[in-house]
């Protein structure tokens, strides 16, 4: 067997051991931890918050349920489930960084949100729950940071109860050709100089673009998703590509 | 995707404002907790969902997961389904289609028909007892003022209709017309009488 530290994997654009993998997006993490919300809106112009209301309209949410949302990190999905779970369900707000967490549980209180939520670091490769524990699974931009994205996969499954549903929120490869070089632009030049000024950390928004680039597409996605036991795997494309939204079921 | 989502969180969102302003709004989204509504206009294409949490109201584009209650209809049709004694005829002339509860959709354009909103007393909160009496003030004289105006514009056109222009009658004119009308259907009755008279006789 090979030591896993000698096998590389891709951080961003760099290859690194892939023991090392986890520690370095947990630095990336940790650095924007506390501006995090801020350069979402600013980034995406707020239509992250768009894509995440696709994302809770799509999926299937009813009172009482047990939600988990992993690599939840700050929390907006979470928030969302939680008024709609009602009292008598659960959401689990799952991360593996827990600078993350902090930030998301302050904000979440400060809401109003409390009761029904619950904070637990966690890897998604690796998940600390029952088999069957989960009626839907939404993981939003944090499959790419993942070191063993096919593991993670099994890992969800496996905690989901048979009818549930798994949805992967993601950026993804755009459509059309211009599209895709504009965005090409704003993210390797226009990105970075605002990570810069908003955060003070140009580095971890260079990860952030080049982990995009390297995440795989659409299609590809879907056929790890298959590989992993989902049925009725389904994808949608958000704002011409630049996101996609996959559905799988455990039946 | 942005023009799915981006209408219907601004419309929730200005509803759920207007509901936090009357205190009742609270129990009546409770009696209605989790409860789903669909309503597909046949103008829109596009069928609505509406949601109540204990808390809000939640509307959507996206949705397409099982309601408790979906109404098939037309935009024009919709202030006709206030009175329930419509809804069979509308079934009827095909011009309505409900599946499920269809108590449930009143219950649930009650939540806003039963909106009690104390305009004056939001405003004080807002902004202050002496501002807010300033508005409120500044608002019903400006009230009165356009009724005022209105008056006289309809005082106006009267007149013009009336005296200037003689297009329409006034209303000396018009009970006098009447009143000939009333002479004249007596006199065709009693001539219309003598004649069937006259037929018999011959
Ligand atoms: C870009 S944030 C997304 C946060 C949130 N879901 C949102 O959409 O705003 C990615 C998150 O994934 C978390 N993460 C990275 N690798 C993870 C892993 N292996 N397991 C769980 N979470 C992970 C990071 O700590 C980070 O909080």
């Amino acid at each position: 067997m090979k030591d896993s530290n000698s096998e590389t994997i891709d951080f961003g654009y760099k290859k690194v051991a892939k023991g090392e993998k986890q520690g370095l997006v947990a630095n990336v993490f940790n650095s924007v931890a506390k501006k995090y919300d801020v350069m979402n809106d600013v980034m995406s112009f707020g239509i992250h918050r768009l894509w995440k209301r696709y994302t809770i309209d799509c999926s299937g949410v009813r009172s009482g349920m047990k939600v988990l949302d992993i690599a939840g990190g700050t929390g907006d999905l979470t928030e969302q489930f939680s008024r709609r779970v009602g009292p008598t369900g659960e959401v689990v707000l799952a991360d593996i960084n827990n600078a993350m967490l902090e930030v998301g549980r302050d904000k979440l209180r400060n809401r109003g949100i409390v009761g029904n939520v619950r904070y637990v670091q966690a890897n998604a490769e690796e998940l600390p729950f029952a088999d069957n524990s989960f009626d839907i699974i939404t993981i939003a931009f944090g499959l790419r940071n993942v070191t063993e994205k096919q593991k993670a996969l099994e890992s969800m499954l496996r905690v989901l109860k048979p009818g549930g549903r798994l949805l992967v929120l993601e950026f993804s490869k755009p459509v059309l050709p211009v599209l895709s070089s504009a965005y090409d632009f704003y993210s390797f030049n226009v990105l970075p100089q605002m990570g810069r000024m908003v955060a003070g950390d140009a580095e971890s928004y260079q990860y952030l673009a080049e982990s995009i680039r390297m995440h795989p597409d659409q299609e590809t996605l879907k056929g790890m998703m298959e590989t992993a036991g989902y049925e009725q795997v389904t994808f949608t494309n958000l704002t011409g590509g630049i996101v996609a939204l996959h559905r799988g079921f455990k039946f | 995707m942005l023009w799915t989502v981006l209408p219907t969180s601004a419309i929730e969102a200005l509803l759920n404002q207007l509901l936090a302003l009357d205190s009742a709004s609270r129990s009546r989204l409770q009696k209605l907790q989790g409860k789903r509504l669909r309503v597909t206009l046949g103008e829109l294409g596009k069928p609505l969902t509406l949601t109540a949490t204990d808390q809000q109201l939640l509307l959507s584009w996206v949705d397409q997961e099982p309601v408790d209650c979906h109404i098939i209809t037309r935009l024009a049709v919709l202030p006709e389904l206030r009175d329930s004694a419509n809804i069979t005829r509308l079934i009827k002339a095909d011009a309505l289609d409900i599946e499920g509860d269809p108590m449930l959709a009143q219950a649930f354009s009650k939540l806003i028909a039963d909106l009690d909103i104390d305009w004056p007393e939001q405003l004080s909160q807002r902004i202050g007892d002496v501002p807010a009496q300033f508005v409120v003030q500044a608002w019903q004289r400006s009230q009165r003022w356009l009724n005022q105006r209105r008056e006289d514009q309809q005082q106006w056109l009267r007149d013009v209709l009336i005296e200037e222009q003689r297009l329409a009658p006034g209303q000396h004119e018009f009970a006098e017309f009447t009143e000939n009308v009333q002479a004249l259907r007596a006199r065709v009755d009693r001539i219309e009488f003598e004649l069937k008279e006259r037929q018999r006789g011959q």
